[in-house]
Order: structure tokens, then C-alpha cells, then sequence
């Protein structure tokens, strides 16, 4: 009668503890058991025996797990979008403000591995529809027939050619070092940044160096401040107790990213042969990489008050051959499919500093940020000189600054978002720009706002609008977009979009 | 056809009637090479007729013929592992677990050796590669030998369950067959450190260190005071029937418990 008492014990812990925890419960339970004299061991052993019997049975204990992983995590989301997005042509071209406007139905699916291993490594592993670099989605319809060259084959309808499977995040890192994350491979971006520079779907490739430590800083009723330390290895601050006479502290988040990423690989470094030439120029046969060098800090003040602001420095090395002729980014004075034709994707002359900040704080439990980002390019005169207008040197800036309120963590959350950006034509990599928001081009200015509604902890609607003008009228707009115009003098978006998150 | 048929029934009852007299034991060395045999020997005194077949080639292998069907008594040095348990249950297999002696998992150094205890940290380092030399640990200086069972053997993962936190041996450690072939290499080697079920920890040239502080005893593997304790197991397919039960109930019993004990086992009780 004991043993079944034990069984129902050992059993309710086996299953209210969830699958994964299960297992180590009840072995400790049972082994407490046996220290306190209250079972024999070989009751322990048959109690043991028949819940690994049960578990195996489970759909959990089906799966096998090496041993060296210590953490396993089954993560992504699925989404469905409408899309409307349009465009018009400036006055002065053929077709004059004619607008070109794209509406498309889409979906998008995320499947992701991640871990940590024995010994302090960790790594992660994402799968993602589209090989797009800046997006995840699929178009319903858009295979139905496919072009190479002069033939032109019917898919029918609701072909497989566009649903693809690609590798969006494959990557492995270190934490064993005190405060120090390294990361190699194809990974989520490890900068603070926003839209204005790097499309969110972008997840670059090479290897990052991060750091962060925590300072706590408490102000006691004399006056004096004391400095504490904390630091985790999961980045997660550890609490350190306070007199409790102290009225307020500061704790501040400093950290450093540091990344070198290859933009593109030149392949062959030598090739047999005369090297080659674009436009009389030799090619470079050496590989392009951009560099980033980022420190910031986030203050935490009391009553969840908090200021982040973190500069990153961005340079690149070597033009690879993809990147390697002058960026031009459109011509006003062309045609639109010649201004179109010109080179759109130059990372030529590209100096430029990027300062992300954020400052947050909370309505009763709601919580409200104001969020800006600004960034200048150290050479835009040389970039504007190699794109033929060398009286546009100053056109080198760009900034956002915004305001959100809410958040979307759990059912009936809802948040707002809506912010101003402005881009200069040389300021930024027209590559990396987010490629919703401005249709992935550069010298635009705009406004965006976002609304979304968590229907359930799993399921979010949002709700996007955003509207933009060209800025410098003598210029193109550079970057390659998904509308066919350039110079794009007016844009707008619409997207609604349903969320499954997993 | 008659005579056919008769004959026929006659062989399969021979066959059955020396079947019923034979016991298939299969699985660990640990229990294999010294103690099964010795209590084989006392209840065949008891039991005229009665033939063993016993087979030590690691736990792998006794709960493998539990699931299979060849042996009637599977002996282990560890639990059976959810993936066998498994394999077993789809076949309609019960793997029933009896506890049947403790064993201390002692670690031997070579005995002239200066070292003469060990923390559980330093085991799991010594063991894993991250130390390679004695003088990290206090010795004379000198690379370290790292024998341990091989990968069939129930003693090699419990070890690395109970001392090593799941992590893989050192690259260069060194597979022996059973604790034997360990004890008598440790025992040639100044610079070797391996570890041996207790029955075998006085073989000769070793010594058995300390693990933060607890030897292995008799008194320290009952009260599970020592880290490195185990319990050993026959695995049968259910509740065991006719002779695997009656040699299981006399491994359980006052006598076979003091074959335990002699072997350099630990009694249940």
C-alpha cells in the first residue's frame, strides 16, 4: 500500500512537472525516500523502473538527446500577411506621377534550434521560407510559371516552386569566459540597432565578440555612493540585497559588440587568366567584410525608469565582386529603367557611425519608450563624387526618433509604435535598410506607425501604415526595392498581418 | 507418421526438461567474473542437475538478452536505460529491476603513487582531459594514464554519470575489457589511475584513494555516504518463474548475501 503512495507521489511529480523535468523529480524523490529509511531501494528501483517505462511511452520520451546538450529550445512563429505597397514616379519622367502598386497575399514560417552544450557552448539553428536575405515571406500565387531564358514553363496553380526551406541562422558560441559572449556563423545580429540600418530578417554572417557588465551603484541616506558588481554569463543580472534603508540605486548594463562579418567572398582569389574589369576598372579579388565596433550602456533608474544609448562605429574592408562598383543609387535625369540600371548596391566610401538610443519608462503597468536613431557617414563626399554628383556631399545623415506605447507578451496586450525616418542618400548601406519601411531605398523621408493586439499568448495581429517622400530632388533613390520606379518620389505601405508564435 | 509424431514429441520433451535444468545468465563483468559464478557454484550444491550458462560481456549485453529473449537472468551494473527500456516495451517485455548486491566504484592509482585522496571535482577533471598531469593535483608531475572500461560495460557510464556529469572520457584514456585488466595495468603503471568495483580494489600494486574524504566501505556504500555507490541488478522479463527464481531468491537470501560480501560486495541487508 506504501509503495502505491509513493508510485502516486513519484508519479504526480513525474507528470505535473512537465515531461523534460520529470525524470531528475522523481529520482530525487525517490532517493530522499531512501536516505529518510521510508522505502527500501529495491521498492525505489521498481518504482524508478516503471515510471522510465511510462516516459518512454510519452511522445517526449521518444526523442533522444546527446549527451553533451544541456538546454534544448524549440522556438519560431508563422505568419500571414496582406501587403499593399505602391510607388509614383516623379513629374519629370516618362510616365509622370503614374503610381506603381504591388498587392500581394504572403506567408512566412520560422523553425528554430537552439541550445547550450556542455562546458559553456551554445548554438543555434533556424530555418526560414524565402532566400531572400531581408525577408522570410512567400507569395501565394507567384510560381504559377517560371521564365528561363526564351522558354517559359506553367507551373499551375498553387505550385511548390517559391516554398522553399532555407538556412536563415546556423551558428555556435562560447560564454565561458567571464562577461564575454562569442559567437561565429550565421547568427542574429548582435548589434543594438533599428530599421533605419539593418532590416530585421538580416542575419549576418562571420563572427561577433560581445561583452556586458553590471554596475550597481546604491545611494544611501549619507550620500555616499557604493559600487557593487554582478555579472552572469546569461546575461541575466543577478540580484544583489540592499540595505534597506537605502532610498534608490542605479544599476547600468555597459557592454561592447564588437563583429566582423564577411560581406561578400571573392571566389577564385586567382583566377587563371587576366584579372577582370567592370567599366575599365580592374576588379578586386579580395574579399569584403564590414566591420562594427559598438559600446553602450543602459542606465536603470528606480521605478522603472531607463536610459540605453549605444554608438556603433561601422567600416568596410575590400569590395568583394558583387559590391565592388561605385554605388549610384538612380539618376533623375534618366530614364526610369536607365536610372534604374545604374548601380544600385555600391558599399564604396561607407564610414559611417550609428547612435541608437532609447529611453523607457512605465504609465501604471504600461510601458511607454521613446526611441531615436541618428547616423552620418564619415565619406559621403567621395561616395557622392564616385555616384557623379559631387555637389551632394551632405547628403551624408540620416535619423529616426519615435514613440511606442504597450507591449504584446501575453493575451490582450496591445501596443502602438510610430516614428519619423529620414535618409540621406549617402548615410547609410542601401544593402542592410529594412526593406519594408521605405521599400529598402535611401533618400526618403517618412512616417510609420504600428499597431498590434495579442489575441492570445501564441497569436498577434498587427496593423502597419507608412508613408515617405523623396528628399533630395536632384538625386535617385537609392537601393533595390520591390518597386520598379526610380526615382521613387512618393511611397506608401499597408500591412495586416496574423502572428503565430511558438 | 505415428513413430514421426512420437519422436518428434519426445525430443521437444527432452529438450524442454534440459532447458528447465539450465540457467542463462548474461550481462555484466562486474558481477560476471567473480560473484555469479560463486553463488552458481553454492546453489548448484543445492540443486543437482542444474547447469549454468554464464556470459559476462558488459550490462549492455544482459539487458540486451533480456530484451531478445536468450538469457532468463540479465546482470547489470546500472539501470537500464530508458532508450532499452523502450526497445524493450515494444517487444511486450517488462524489464523488472531486483536489487542484488551495492557496489563501491573505487578509483586506483597506481601504490606508489603519492596521492592518497582525490575531491569529486578533480575526478571529473582527471577523467575528462582538463587535467592531464599529477602535479595539478597535488602529485609528483608526470602526464596521466586514464584506463577505464570499455563501452559496453555498465561501469562505464555509471562512472560518468556518478563522477563525470555525462561528459566524455579524456581522448586518450585507455579501454580495458573488464576490472581485472584495469587493476593489473594501474598496477604497472606509476602514472595510471583508473577505477574498479570493490571487489577488486585490493588487487595488487593499486590503492584505492579517498573522494572527499570517503573511502569505500561496507558501511559507506550502505548509508550511501560515499559518492561513488551503486546498486547491481538482475533484469528479468516480469517477476522471474521456476529456476531464475529460485536463484534469484537464493542471491536474496542469508547465504547468498555472504557470497556477497566474500566477493567484496556490499549486502543489501
Amino acid at each position: 500500500m506504501f509503495k502505491r503512495v509513493i508510485y502516486f507521489m513519484a508519479a504526480a511529480s513525474f507528470i505535473l512537472g512537465g515531461v523534460a523535468a520529470q525524470a531528475q523529480d522523481a529520482g530525487a524523490l525517490l532517493d530522499l525516500l531512501v536516505r529518510k529509511k521510508l522505502i527500501s531501494d529495491q521498492e525505489a528501483e521498481e518504482v524508478r523502473s516503471e515510471l522510465t517505462k511510462q516516459f518512454t511511452e510519452t511522445p517526449a520520451g521518444k526523442w533522444k538527446m546527446s549527451t553533451p546538450i544541456t538546454e534544448l529550445e524549440i522556438y519560431g512563429d508563422a505568419r500571414l500577411r496582406y501587403e499593399y505597397r505602391g510607388g509614383e514616379t516623379a513629374g519629370n519622367v516618362s510616365q509622370p506621377n503614374d503610381w506603381l502598386e504591388r498587392s500581394r497575399e504572403r506567408y512566412r514560417l520560422r523553425i528554430g534550434l537552439r541550445g547550450t552544450l556542455a562546458d559553456d557552448w551554445f548554438f543555434g539553428v533556424r530555418l526560414e521560407t524565402s532566400q531572400s536575405n531581408r525577408s522570410t515571406n512567400v507569395t501565394f500565387g507567384d510560381d504559377t510559371s517560371t521564365t528561363s531564358g526564351s522558354t517559359t514553363t506553367i507551373n499551375g496553380p498553387f505550385a511548390k516552386n517559391s516554398d522553399g526551406i532555407n538556412v536563415g541562422q546556423a551558428y555556435l558560441g562560447y560564454k565561458g569566459f567571464r562577461d564575454i559572449t562569442l559567437t561565429g556563423g550565421k547568427m542574429p545580429n548582435p548589434l543594438v540597432t533599428t530599421l533605419m540600418v539593418w532590416d530585421a530578417d538580416i542575419n549576418p554572417e562571420g563572427v561577433a565578440e560581445q561583452w556586458k557588465h553590471t554596475f550597481t551603484l546604491n545611494f544611501g541616506q549619507s550620500g555616499l555612493a557604493q559600487a557593487e558588481q554582478s555579472y552572469s554569463k546569461d546575461n541575466k543580472a543577478l540580484a544583489i540585497s540592499k540595505p534597506a534603508s537605502e532610498p534608490w540605486s542605479l544599476k547600468i548594463d555597459v557592454f561592447a559588440n564588437f563583429a566582423q562579418f564577411v560581406y561578400d567572398n571573392t571566389n577564385p582569389d586567382n583566377p587563371v587568366g587576366p584579372q577582370k574589369t567592370t567599366d575599365g576598372r580592374l576588379n578586386p579579388r579580395i574579399d569584403a567584410w564590414m566591420m562594427a565596433w559598438q559600446v553602450g550602456a543602459r542606465f536603470n533608474f528606480p521605478k522603472n525608469y531607463y536610459f540605453q544609448v549605444a554608438p556603433v562605429l561601422y567600416n568596410y574592408a575590400g569590395n568583394g565582386d558583387t559590391f565592388n562598383v561605385h554605388f549610384v543609387g538612380g539618376d533623375p535625369s534618366l530614364s526610369n529603367s536607365a536610372s534604374l540600371a545604374t548601380n544600385q548596391s555600391g558599399i564604396n566610401s561607407l564610414l559611417f557611425l550609428e547612435v541608437p538610443a532609447e529611453f523607457g519608462f512605465k504609465i501604471g503597468e504600461l510601458p511607454v519608450r521613446i526611441f531615436s536613431d541618428f547616423a552620418v557617414n564619415f565619406n559621403a563626399d567621395d561616395r557622392a563624387r564616385a555616384a557623379g554628383f559631387p555637389d551632394e556631399g551632405d547628403q551624408r545623415y540620416a535619423f529616426m526618433i519615435g514613440a511606442g506605447i504597450g507591449q504584446l507578451k501575453a493575451k490582450g496586450d496591445w501596443q502602438i509604435q510610430a516614428w519619423y525616418q529620414y535618409t540621406d542618400q549617402y548615410a547609410v548601406d542601401p544593402n542592410l535598410v529594412d526593406s519594408d519601411i521605405w521599400d529598402s531605398r535611401v533618400n526618403m523621408k517618412g512616417v510609420a506607425v504600428t499597431g498590434g493586439y495579442a489575441i492570445s499568448d501564441a497569436v498577434i495581429f498587427n496593423l502597419t501604415w507608412g508613408y515617405a517622400w523623396r528628399v533630395d530632388k536632384r538625386l535617385g533613390t537609392g537601393g533595390t526595392g520591390d518597386i520598379g520606379i526610380n526615382p521613387l518620389d512618393d511611397y506608401q505601405i499597408f500591412q495586416a498581418d496574423l502572428n503565430v508564435r511558438f | 507418421m505415428k513413430r514421426i509424431y512420437l519422436s518428434l514429441i519426445t525430443a521437444i520433451a527432452l529438450i524442454g526438461s534440459v532447458y528447465a535444468d539450465r540457467l542463462v545468465i548474461k550481462g555484466s563483468d562486474t558481477l560476471g567474473a567473480k560473484l555469479v559464478p560463486q553463488l552458481a557454484e553454492q546453489f548448484k550444491a543445492g540443486h543437482s542437475g542444474t547447469t549454468f550458462d554464464i556470459a559476462a560481456e558488459g550490462s549492455t549485453t544482459g539487458i540486451a538478452a533480456i530484451i531478445d529473449g536468450t538469457a532468463q537472468i540479465g546482470m547489470s551494473s546500472r539501470r537500464a536505460k530508458s532508450s532499452e527500456v523502450g526497445a524493450a516495451s515494444a517487444k511486450g517485455i517488462n524489464m523488472k529491476p531486483t536489487v542484488v548486491a551495492y557496489d563501491g566504484i573505487g578509483v586506483i592509482v597506481n601504490a606508489n603513487n603519492p596521492i592518497k585522496s582525490l575531491t569529486k571535482k578533480q575526478v571529473e577533471q582527471i577523467f575528462t582531459g582538463d587535467i592531464a598531469d599529477w602535479s595539478a593535483v597535488g602529485g609528483s608531475g608526470g602526464k596521466i594514464s586514464i584506463y577505464t572500461r570499455n563501452t559496453s560495460s555498465g561501469t562505464y557510464s555509471e562512472f560518468k554519470e556518478l563522477a563525470m556529469k555525462k561528459r566524455d572520457y579524456a581522448s586518450g584514456s585507455q579501454k580495458m575489457a573488464g576490472n581485472e585488466q584495469i587493476a593489473a595495468e594501474v598496477g604497472k603503471n606509476p602514472a595510471g589511475i583508473g577505477y574498479v568495483g570493490m571487489a577488486y580494489t585490493k588487487a595488487g600494486g593499486v590503492k584505492v584513494v579517498s573522494i572527499d574524504g570517503a573511502v569505500p566501505s561496507v558501511k559507506s556504500v550502505q548509508d550511501h555516504s560515499y559518492p561513488y555507490w551503486r546498486p547491481t541488478f538482475y533484469y528479468t522479463n516480469g517477476d522471474p518463474s521456476g529456476l531464475a527464481k529460485e536463484f534469484l531468491d537464493f542471491t536474496l537470501s542469508s547465504a547468498g548475501q555472504k557470497i556477497v560480501a566474500q566477493v567484496g560486495f556490499v549486502p543489501i541487508k
